[in-house]
């Protein structure tokens, strides 16, 4: 069960300093109470809960947000994680166009992609999954096979003490994941559209991560460094309090950054 | 040895750990099932761990106004009592439908806003020192 390993460490190491004495009043609770690190990780959404939002808040054109190309691996670990995290990300971009051949071939890359991160193993069997239900057409299965083929990779990374190239595959597929979000918010805004890049948390938490690394090498990689500087610049764009709007010209901004990323993702020389 | 002692010790603490949160998250899941058929997906990631009576754990998570969720908690522990409630970032609850049967139990929430919200996880009461649980969410 590698996907809870993660989550039940830091339980562990947090559940008993928060004890308290006093039961909380249900109707509301002091959040200070709790030592900060115990609710300091955030379970990173998948795309598909935010691609959810978007289809029914329009008709978004999910063929049309498909890459061409998934992208050249380089050999570098660090771009090889981001790459598997952006890969993962198509793969419910595919799934929310339903089109069986870009997720069949999207399952094979995800496969191939954790054979260079040594991983292989641990998503053989999803990759199967997802070729076998994309043949059928039964989306939600490929998208739970998606989903579980990240927390797999994931998993099975920090069994091999590769924690920080863990999230760097947590990171890539959020970034793919902002890239579709904005481009499809901004070519049909809506206030409600871009409330969902309202993620202060999930931006705190990768910046972070990302800049507690232990693992030097890949702390300073090209890739993380730009990364890091672009979570820096997407923060004050994304709305100080909940509920407040983002502009479009945020939503374009946010676009930007993150198809600048995808790009150098996908495609650089490590 | 003295230096491997301690990690021995670590690793055998957490086998035993894993070995009930897999329990309780077989009970969360379970709590989960009525909403897979209505439509619902449980997500592959889970929290879990062990808590003392009147002990808490808070989880955040985002969450994305638009959608409906379901906070699915399990226990491995029979007879314990286990509370799972849902507050926003300013600490006021969320809650709009809980169910309890047995060791699962589950609240459901439709957020009003985009943003971090918090699970909070009590032990009301247990027959055992330390409860395992473990808790998933399902979207739709």
């Amino acid at each position: 069960m590698p996907n809870i390993l993660k989550s039940v460490a830091v339980a562990i190491l947090f559940a008993t300093a928060s004890g308290l004495n006093a039961q909380p009043s249900p109707d509301a609770v002091d959040l200070s109470s709790f030592p900060a690190k115990a609710i300091d990780d955030v379970v990173v959404p998948v795309p598909s809960e935010v691609f959810l939002v978007l289809d029914k808040l329009g008709s978004p054109n999910w063929r049309g947000e498909m890459r061409e190309s998934l992208g050249r691996q380089t050999g570098n670990r660090a771009q090889a994680a981001l790459l598997l995290g952006t890969v993962i990300a198509e793969g419910f971009v595919a799934v929310e166009a339903e089109d069986p051949e870009k997720v069949k071939d999207i399952g094979r890359r995800v496969l191939s992609l954790s054979k260079a991160i040594n991983v292989e193993k641990a998503v053989l069997e999803r990759s199967k999954s997802i070729i076998d239900k994309a043949d059928v057409k039964d989306w939600k299965a490929v998208r739970k096979e998606f989903d579980g083929a990240l927390q797999d990779v994931k998993g099975a990374m920090i069994e091999l003490g590769d924690g920080d190239l863990a999230q760097l595959v947590s990171v890539g597929g959020w970034i793919r994941g902002t890239e579709v979000l904005t481009s499809i918010v901004r070519k049909s805004y809506t206030a409600d559209g871009a409330e969902l890049l309202h993620q202060p948390a999930l931006v705190n938490f990768f910046s972070k991560k990302l800049e507690s690394m232990s693992n030097r090498r890949l702390a300073d990689n090209d890739l993380v460094i730009r990364i890091r500087k672009m979570l820096t610049s997407i923060r004050p764009l994304i709305g100080d309090a909940e509920g407040s709007p983002i502009p479009v010209e945020n939503v374009k901004k946010i676009h930007q950054l993150t198809r600048d990323l995808v790009i150098s993702i996908t495609s650089q020389e490590a | 040895m003295n230096k491997l002692l301690p990690v021995l010790l670590l690793v055998l603490g957490l086998s035993t750990v894993f070995a009930y949160v897999d329990d309780a998250l077989s009970f969360a899941q379970e709590a989960a099932l009525p909403y897979v058929k209505k439509g619902f997906s449980v997500r592959e990631d889970a929290w879990g761990g062990d808590l003392g009576v009147k002990e808490q754990q808070a989880m955040q998570a985002q969450l994305f106004k638009g959608n409906e969720y379901w906070f699915c908690l399990g226990t491995d522990v029979k007879g314990a009592v286990l509370t799972v409630n849902i507050y926003d970032s300013k600490g006021k609850l969320v809650n709009v439908e809980t169910t309890r049967n047995g060791r699962l139990s589950a609240v459901r929430v439709v957020p009003t806003k985009t943003g971090s919200y918090f699970a909070i996880v009590t032990v009301v009461k247990s027959p055992q020192e330390r409860t395992g649980w473990a808790l998933v969410y399902a979207y739709k």
